[in-house]
């Protein structure tokens, strides 16, 4: 188990470094020049060259690499060329934008999925479960900025109980923090919520066709019951799985709901940055995205070898 | 959409199965994506009217017996432009899935049927793909070679390959303990023989649920690139463009809204019941996982 | 030839560039605004399209930070008016010598800076002077002009120029005739320092810009407490806010076509001025098939500009003829120098010889060049012409592939400087490759010259550029403002580059 837990964070530690690897090189081909979006349209050439020492974008690729690298791992990420301001308190804060809108979206997800999921599951035969199954299809179907614009449409403006957009944060005034939550979260919440369903569905029919369960209801048990009793723990990892990485992924994948509904998160922050040819911000905001799935794969590997008996025995 | 890839991906290998006989789902989903690819292939030689023409003077127009779906601001007439969306729906899926396919499914086969060493390693390039969701590779790819659809596409696409390949390195390690395998390898058979004659075939059910599927997230992910400005680039109609450009009439002409998104929820949702119709399909001819 | 550059130019569009980012500000966001609160403690949400990428504008180009901070937390000696004429501001009057080369301005004697430092000519003194030696934008070159600034008392400030020049008084007008506080200049970016009317409160990177009232100031104090600048990328969501009250004022409406739903709202007012936003579409007059005059004139002969301005942009706006938007002395409706013609415009293709040619259209993914793009290529096409639309992202995109490498046939973009044909049309390397000598000498005399001849010389200048087919022009952009039905005092045109808060009031 331990030289599990090595390899598997070797493997971790790798796949850091090769992602920065891909991601810095992915930067240094990018077109325009940082330094004449900073200075404008005018702007002389000796200006943008003397810009451009001063970022340093005339240095060799290795030596910006490690600089770049250095920052990361020090936590030291600098300033932004065209803001001037500093990179890591400005990700941070969008990170916890995104992370309560992400989070709550996800909560909202799985109170529908698991509920809806586990009763298709139990009822996949009968009209109410394929008719919930047929919802959940078109709750897939549905992009969330659809069903933000909808919510708007229908909740803001013509019924005005709550404010169309915005983002005031929690410490400053939970009221209108909640209110602004609302609809951003229910977007990405339904239609991450129909992906869920879909999911649960599938890993709850799962545990039904396992043997344990087959014989609890030989015993006389419901569905239901024997699933309560004896199915629940065993549906919940997959769904956990999934659950995780749809987390992690939905720290980008918010970026279309984040538009719609103005909130600065990190998603926001990354095109705006693209727009203005913010290098070293893209690099560092790409990179902290593609941690955040790493890290949660990370974790939840860990965890199944924690927890699950066969994976523990090292069965592959 | 990043995150449905990831699920789909799993429920063409999940059990859903229902009672053989009638199959809605792949009648249903099979109808939708018929009509869609007519659609599509008659906008190439027919539409009611050209899609991209401008015409002041029908401005905003109902629909009506000359314009069906009626017309947008700049006298567009709205039917045509969303049978020319069809191509750009189907385009996209067949840029993304032909991608992620034909770089995953070797993959996954190699995977499957080489060393345990060879199939660990492929499966932790796998992991460093899904650490770049679709989404945030098709900006990155965006910013460095523009908006376009191709562009846009192949990012998905390239996001969409640990799908595949980790579908048919389960479906190919199936395949490498059934008795006909073991007897061809006994028999001295070359690996690339067997990949060939045995494995692709047997997997290819999987390969199919999951292009199905791919098409869905394919048009699902240019609608979400096009509403943020990274997709196809105008005047050629795309849903998702559409749909971004009826925001600004949504008070007025709510109905530039509906007609784009309900193309868009109508093919999501015909590739997706295709996909779930085609795996109940299939499912008996692979082998039992439990 | 360096008076030529000094008319730089800003691109709207720049200004929407910048949502550059948040900070650590963003947690420490003030309460939101109440505007029952009565008069005293009133205040303001007003929507704008793009928000700064920095509060520097001596080192960053986007037109949002004039927007946001010119007239209304810095001053400057002199101020444009609602009608373009020049008036009294931190100077009460000025006087020119008879060689119109030396400005004596009488500074008033109670301004104070928000750091508690009071304003004499010595800040005027150092913040001319300063242009020149730590300004870094291209637009630092208007300053050029100056020979010599000295202080004759702290009350009395004279410039020397070294050739009389009508274009440098009106550019004392925009961010470059800014008054900074000698104690005051660090940091820029983050905390400015000015004698207006409003203070910097705070920034909440990402979302919004709020500003205070300065209760020091030495001027008629403004009405509102705090005015809060909201900062929205999607007009929809723009409009959105003002529907659920989440802001007061829409500063700049960026899809009028959307105006519909406040048109018949009694609850909302529409304001519709003029700017100096000329939206060109600009022509590569260096290289590729429109060096071609005849080509060119096609183009000018075959767009329709009633029913590209009806589809585009609603109809609003104003048809021009040429570079100068309707509130310059000089402005004349040139748009009957190339009348709707597809007859001759196909005449002029056949003469050209370059009607096989693709010509590249290539587009800021703004809003109005995006619209107005397809319209243009659908009516090129029907000319025979054959169209390529690119879109590249704005600013980064374009600025590299069409501004700074000229590699295109067209675009389109809005030059908002105010009074930009030198700029945008005076000199050769500029992306429109145009700088014919004819042109430049007109524009020195006008610069030159008594008042009188710089309108005589400017409509010379004008109509050369409409003659000579040296770009299209499209329409100038309107001033278009939503607001709630209680707002007064909101600017019906906008033609400096502030968004002057200092009138607004209640009813």
């Amino acid at each position: 188990m331990l030289l599990r837990l090595l390899r598997r964070t070797a493997v971790f530690l790798a796949s850091l470094f090769v992602s920065s690897i891909a991601v810095f090189t992915f930067m240094a081909v990018l077109p325009g020049d940082p330094a004449r979006v900073t200075l404008g349209v005018n702007a002389s050439d000796s200006a943008v060259q003397q810009l451009r020492d001063e970022f340093g974008l005339d240095r060799p690729l290795v030596s910006q690499y490690a600089s770049w690298v250095h920052g990361l791992v020090t936590f030291r990420l600098g300033d932004s060329y065209v803001s001037n301001a500093a990179i890591g308190p400005q990700i941070a804060d969008r990170f916890q934008v995104t992370l309560w809108l992400v989070v709550t979206g996800m909560v909202i997800a799985v109170l529908i999925a698991v509920p809806v999921g586990t009763v298709m599951a139990i009822r996949h035969r009968r009209l109410s479960g394929v008719l919930l199954s047929g919802l959940s299809q078109v709750g897939v179907a549905v992009p969330a900025f659809l069903a933000g614009i909808l919510l708007i449409t229908v909740f803001a403006v013509r019924l005005r109980w709550l404010p169309a957009n915005g983002w005031t944060p929690p410490v400053v005034d939970p009221g209108m923090f909640l209110k602004q939550l609302v609809l951003p979260a229910f977007s990405l919440g339904i239609v991450q919520g129909a992906v869920l369903t879909r999911y649960v569905r599938s890993a709850v029919l799962d545990v039904l066709r396992e043997d344990y369960l087959r014989t609890a209801r030989a015993k006389g048990l419901r569905p239901g019951q024997a699933l309560v009793r004896h199915g629940l723990r065993n549906a919940a990892i997959p769904v956990v799985t999934m659950l995780a990485l749809q987390l992690a992924t939905l720290l980008i994948g918010a970026v279309v709901v984040e538009r719609v509904f103005v909130i600065p998160g990190l998603g926001s922050l990354l095109l705006d940055s693209v727009a203005n040819r913010d290098l070293i911000m893209i690099q560092d905001v790409v990179m902290v995205l593609v941690v955040a799935v790493l890290l949660v794969n990370f974790l939840v590997d860990l965890l199944y070898i924690a927890i699950d008996p066969r994976l523990r025995a090292g069965a592959s | 959409m990043t995150v449905h890839s990831v699920e789909l991906a799993d429920t063409a290998v999940g059990p859903a199965r229902r009672a053989r006989g009638w199959n809605a789902s792949l009648v249903v989903g099979g109808l939708i994506v018929g009509l869609l690819i007519v659609m599509a292939l008659l906008s190439f030689v027919w539409t009611p009217h050209d899609p991209t023409l401008v015409n002041a003077a029908a401005r905003l127009q109902q629909p009506s017996a000359e314009y069906w779906f009626g017309t947008d601001k700049f006298g567009r007439d709205v039917f045509s432009q969303i049978m020319v969306g069809s191509q750009t729906a189907l385009f996209v899926g067949i840029v993304a899935v032909g991608v992620a396919a034909l770089v995953g499914v070797p993959l996954g086969i190699v995977g499957g049927m080489g060393s345990r060493w060879v199939g660990e390693t492929l499966m932790r390039f796998n992991d460093l793909l899904l650490a770049f969701p679709a989404l945030l590779l098709a900006i990155m790819f965006a910013a460095v070679y523009g908006g376009s659809t191709l562009v846009a596409m192949v990012a998905i696409g390239i996001a969409s390959i640990p799908n595949f390949a980790r579908l048919v390195r389960s479906g190919t390690l199936q395949v490498m303990r059934t008795e006909y395998v073991l007897a061809a390898r006994a028999a001295g058979r070359h690996p690339f023989g067997i990949g060939l004659r045995h494995v692709l075939p047997n997997v290819s059910g999987l390969v199919i649920v999951q292009m199905s599927v791919g098409f869905a997230i394919a048009v699902l992910a240019e609608a979400a690139l096009s509403f943020l400005g990274f997709g196809t680039p105008p005047p050629t109609p795309t849903w998702g463009r559409m749909l971004q450009a009826s925001q600004e009439l949504l008070w007025e002409a709510p109905r530039l809204a509906v007609f784009p998104g309900v193309a868009i929820a109508v093919a999501v949702l015909g590739f997706n019941m295709l996909g779930d119709g085609l795996r109940d399909y299939l499912d008996p001819k692979l082998e039992d996982r439990r | 030839m360096s008076h030529m550059r000094k008319a730089a130019v800003a691109l709207t569009a720049i200004a929407a560039m910048s949502l550059a980012a948040c900070s650590a500000g963003s947690t420490e966001s003030g309460k939101g605004s109440d505007s029952s609160q009565g008069a005293a403690n009133a205040s303001l949400n007003i929507g704008l399209t793009a928000e700064p990428a920095s509060l520097d504008f001596t080192k960053n180009d986007g037109a949002a930070i004039p927007q946001a901070l010119l007239y209304n937390v810095y001053e400057t000696l002199v101020k444009v008016d609602q009608k373009g004429k020049i008036v009294p501001a931190l100077a009460k009057s000025w006087d020119v010598s008879s060689d119109r080369k030396t400005y004596a301005f009488q500074l008033v004697d109670d301004a104070k800076f928000s750091n508690g430092k009071p304003f004499t000519a010595k800040d005027a003194k150092f913040s001319i002077d300063r242009v020149k030696s730590d300004w870094t934008i291209s637009l630092k070159s208007a300053m050029d002009q100056v020979d010599e600034v000295s202080v004759k008392n702290p009350t009395t400030l004279v410039v020397k120029l070294k050739q009389p020049s009508n274009d440098w008084l009106y550019r004392m007008t925009t961010r470059i005739g800014a008054m900074f506080s000698r104690t005051g200049v660090d940091p820029l970016a983050t905390k400015p320092v000015g004698t207006g009317p409003y203070e910097f409160s705070k920034w909440k990177r990402g979302d919004s810009i709020t500003l205070t009232r300065n209760d020091d100031y030495w001027g008629d104090k403004p009405h509102f407490k705090n005015i809060t600048l909201k900062y929205f990328k999607d007009p929809t969501a723009e409009n959105n806010a003002l529907l659920s009250g989440t802001i007061d004022v829409i500063g700049t409406v960026q899809s009028p076509d959307s105006l519909g739903q406040f048109e018949n709202n009694s609850k909302y007012q529409i304001i519709e001025g003029t700017t100096n936003g000329e939206v060109v579409l600009s022509f590569n007059n260096k290289s590729g098939p429109l060096q071609n005059k005849k080509l060119r004139q096609a183009i000018k002969h075959g767009i329709n500009h009633k029913a590209l301005l009806d589809t585009c942009w609603a109809g609003k706006g104003k048809l021009v003829g040429s570079m100068v938007p309707p509130t310059d002395p000089w402005y004349e409706d040139l748009t009957d120098r190339y009348p709707h013609d597809t007859a001759k415009a196909k005449q002029l293709i056949r003469q050209s010889g370059e009607s096989g040619k693709t010509l590249r259209l290539r587009l800021p993914n703004l809003p109005y060049a995006t619209a107005c793009g397809q319209v243009v290529k659908s009516q090129l096409e029907q000319l025979g012409l054959k169209v390529k639309l690119d879109q590249l992202e704005f600013p980064a995109a374009w600025l590299n592939t069409v501004f700074n490498s000229a590699d295109y046939d067209m675009s389109i973009i809005a030059h908002v400087e105010p009074r930009d044909m030198a700029a945008v049309f005076g000199d050769p390397k500029y992306y429109t490759g145009y700088g014919k000598p004819a042109l430049r000498s007109l524009l020195q005399k006008a610069d030159q010259g008594t008042p009188e001849e710089q309108v005589t010389y400017m409509k010379q200048a004008a109509e050369m550029l409409a003659d000579d087919a040296a770009a299209d022009w499209l329409f100038v952009q309107p001033n278009l403002i939503v607001a709630d039905k209680d707002i007064t005092g909101l600017p019906k045109n906008a033609i400096s580059e502030s968004f002057d808060f200092t009138h607004l009031g209640q009813s």
